[in-house]
């Protein structure tokens, strides 16, 4: 399985929160050069592409769909491919060939993920018939205490917030003690048993933009009666989400927190012409991943032409606080924009790392999350101090 | 383009000539002279946990106690402090002092508004500064031990940069600020670790005895595989350094942290410096203690976006009442 969350670049990181736009198609083609096998980035660029209405839009969700087959995400995937079908009707043989690709997926380790994969042909096409995709934005109220339950949603990105109550027999509510967050592959709408009326005890909101798949319960409950099994399955899915939550959240969190630090560098870019000096910069760490870091540029850069810089080869030189030892790290520049740090303008570049030996990253590991016992301890703590 | 001033302390000034200048320094603020200043570090790796929003709130209250105090934006890779008592555009900053315009700290300091309370803003200049010479490090902190004052707060940029290390190690407090959040606990602790790899280092610098053995096992390439403080000191245990250990454990122990828990919305959330406290403890071999949690408040962060003096929030705020209790607490230890 293509593991590519854990080696997601800083820089692409930046893009999917949000935290850095891309101005033009010419700069986002470059930024796919750069990382091919990015499904979520694949996926940004067919957004950008739909909303302005070019006719590449559904070969590109038809790309994010197939590289998030290969991750194991088949849930996004069936997601860009609803995309991709709404903008060009596909023929009984793709459906086919987009099945099989599904049922040899090796999902991740979520049961909404496995879920996907077990579909027959049959059940997969009916469901996609009826499914919607939904973008939300951050701060929106999906769903309130007290609202009628007719919905099932499946997280495709993006964060939420649950909080629960209890009702009391007068219908007041009373919160319970903890907030829920919930996270990609991830389930809300308490639609099961399908014979029952819910009324929701939660107010479930978005804390980020949020994308779901969404089916209505009438719609649901219609496909289950041609399809039995599937109604098994979703009686499977809710069943075990509570369990997988947890784990997925604390995963999710450690991950998070590996990017973090700001540090100071020395860069050397390399000119393409054979004995030019190499441009030496200094900057720090906006964002760092063991493959690669967002750098802003120091007070010596001047405003210039940045495109001279993407595609360079550069030797980063971090100095870690123990002063005999530094790392020196061979990159390339796949990305640069001008920002306005502090009312100055300036630089941020994104740098691919090439070359590391496992020792240096060993040590650069250390030094932005400390070791595995001292992460080990961090997280147990958090767990039982902060959640229970 | 040019180079930046990024360059390592050691690679361009005699290590030796910078030991020393370092002990000299050091033994200036240690000294016990009454007229020193009591120097208040306030650190935390990840931008945004409020360190300057607790500096600025914390220097407010010990002003207020009667305390003169002088308040220092010594994050040079982002100083923007004066902002938070409402100054658009400091007159006079660090910059001034660093490149001689000025040749003693009390010549650049502001005066706020509030009675005792002064502020030294950042360098304007501020990416160029981000990293300075080891010359100009020196030459600021010893001039903060002859500031006029009686006590100094310092509020530190994020990030581990030596100089950030090194401005939280002079401290005679060094305060760690932390908030419920994951990535906050884990950044605070970062910071904190480093702040002893840093110290180790400089150590292992000035004595030659402990220099071959500290070396050997700190590097984290080490074959040794020793991945923490407490695995060091486990190692030379073994190895029969009686006198060395001791010396260690003796410099390690000195530097005592304090941690506040920053924009607490419930009491559980009080745990997260806690838990920045107990693996420190348990990893880093050093003490530590809990100077209490500070209650988020909207208003700051509004006051913050509006650019309205923070010494002008409403004092009946829980959050102001909090710092008042930690600056309390800060006076009594």
């Amino acid at each position: 399985m293509n593991d590519w969350i854990e080696r997601q670049d800083s820089v692409v990181n930046r893009i999917i929160e949000g935290s850095i736009t891309i101005d033009s198609i010419e700069e986002f083609e470059n930024l796919l050069k750069a990382f091919p096998n990015d499904p979520r980035l694949h996926r940004i660029f067919a957004d950008r592409l739909l909303k302005e209405k070019s006719f590449n839009a559904a070969e590109q969700f038809g790309r994010s769909a197939r590289l998030f087959l290969e991750s194991g995400m088949p849930l996004q995937a069936i997601a860009s491919k609803i995309f991709e079908w709404r903008i060009l009707k596909p023929s009984r043989e793709e459906c086919l060939a987009f099945h099989s690709a599904l049922l040899e997926c090796n999902p991740r380790d979520t049961e909404v993920q496995k879920f996907f994969t077990k579909l027959t042909y049959e059940e997969m096409t009916a469901l996609m018939a009826k499914i919607v995709p939904n973008a939300i934005p951050a701060g929106t109220m999906m769903i309130k205490f007290g609202d009628e339950e007719n919905e099932l949603c499946f997280i495709v990105s993006g964060l939420l917030e649950e909080t629960g109550y209890h009702r009391l027999e007068n219908g007041e509510k009373v919160k319970k003690e903890s907030e829920t967050i919930l996270t990609e592959g991830d389930i809300f709408g308490e639609i099961y048993p399908f014979e029952e009326e819910q009324l929701s005890l939660s107010d479930i909101k978005s804390v980020t933009r949020v994308e779901v798949l969404k089916i209505f319960k009438f719609k649901l409950i219609a496909i289950c009666r041609e399809f039995p099994n599937l109604k098994l399955m979703i009686r499977n899915l809710y069943k075990h989400r509570t369990e997988s939550h947890k784990e997925r959240l604390s995963k999710t969190i450690r991950k998070a927190t590996r990017h973090q630090l700001p540090m100071q560098v020395n860069l050397k870019i390399f000119q393409d012409e054979t004995g030019k000096l190499p441009l030496s910069l200094g900057g720090f760490t906006d964002n760092i991943s063991l493959v690669g870091a967002c750098i802003v540029l120091g007070a010596k850069y001047q405003t210039g032409n940045l495109a001279n810089l993407t595609g360079k080869n550069v030797k980063i030189q971090m100095n870690l606080p123990v002063e005999s030892i530094s790392l020196n790290i061979l990159g390339n520049i796949v990305w640069s924009k001008e920002v306005t740090v502090e009312e100055k303008k300036t630089a941020i570049i994104g740098v691919q790392f090439k070359d590391m030996s496992d020792i240096d990253r060993e040590v650069l590991k250390g030094y932005c999350c400390g070791s595995e016992a001292e992460q080990n301890l961090i997280w147990s703590l958090w767990t039982s101090l902060m959640e229970k | 383009m040019d180079i930046a001033n990024g360059k390592v302390d050691n690679t361009s000034i005699d290590r030796k000539q910078n030991e020393d200048k370092w002990c000299q320094v050091k033994e200036e603020l240690n000294t016990e002279n009454i007229s020193t200043p009591k120097i208040i570090a306030v650190g935390g790796g990840k931008g945004g946990a409020g360190k300057s929003v607790i500096s600025t709130i914390t220097a407010f209250w010990m002003a207020r106690m009667g305390n003169r105090t002088v308040l220092i934006d010594v994050d040079l890779g982002g100083a923007n402090l004066h902002t938070l008592l409402g100054i658009k555009s400091p007159s006079k900053t660090l910059n001034d002092f660093i490149t001689h315009k000025f040749e003693s700290l009390e010549d650049i300091c502001i005066d706020t508004g509030e009675k005792n309370l002064r502020l030294i803003s950042g360098a304007s200049d501020v990416l160029s500064l981000a990293n300075p010479h080891f010359s100009q490090k020196v030459k600021l902190i010893t001039h903060l031990s002859r500031l006029d004052t009686d006590y100094v707060v310092l509020d530190l940029g994020a990030g581990t940069s030596f100089n950030v290390l090194d401005f939280f190690l002079i401290a005679h407090k060094k305060i760690v600020v932390v908030t419920p959040e994951p990535t906050s606990i884990q950044n605070a602790y970062i910071f904190v670790r480093n702040a002893v790899y840093r110290k180790l280092s400089r150590l292992s610098g000035k004595n030659p005895s402990l220099q071959a053995l500290i070396k050997i096992a700190m590097d984290p390439k080490n074959v040794l595989k020793i991945r923490t403080i407490k695995e060091l000191f486990q190692f030379i245990e073994e190895s029969d350094e009686k006198d060395i250990i001791e010396v260690l454990r003796k410099e390690i122990g000195d530097i005592r942290l304090q941690v506040i828990t920053n924009m607490v919305k419930k009491e559980k959330e009080e745990n997260a410096g806690r838990i920045v406290q107990i693996v420190a403890e348990k990893y880093l071999t050093i003490s530590t203690s809990d100077l209490g949690s500070v209650s988020y408040d909207k208003h700051i962060s509004k006051m913050v976006s509006d650019m309205v003096p923070l010494i002008k929030l409403d004092q009946s705020s829980k959050a102001f009442g909090n710092v008042y209790e930690i600056a309390n607490k800060m006076k009594r230890d």
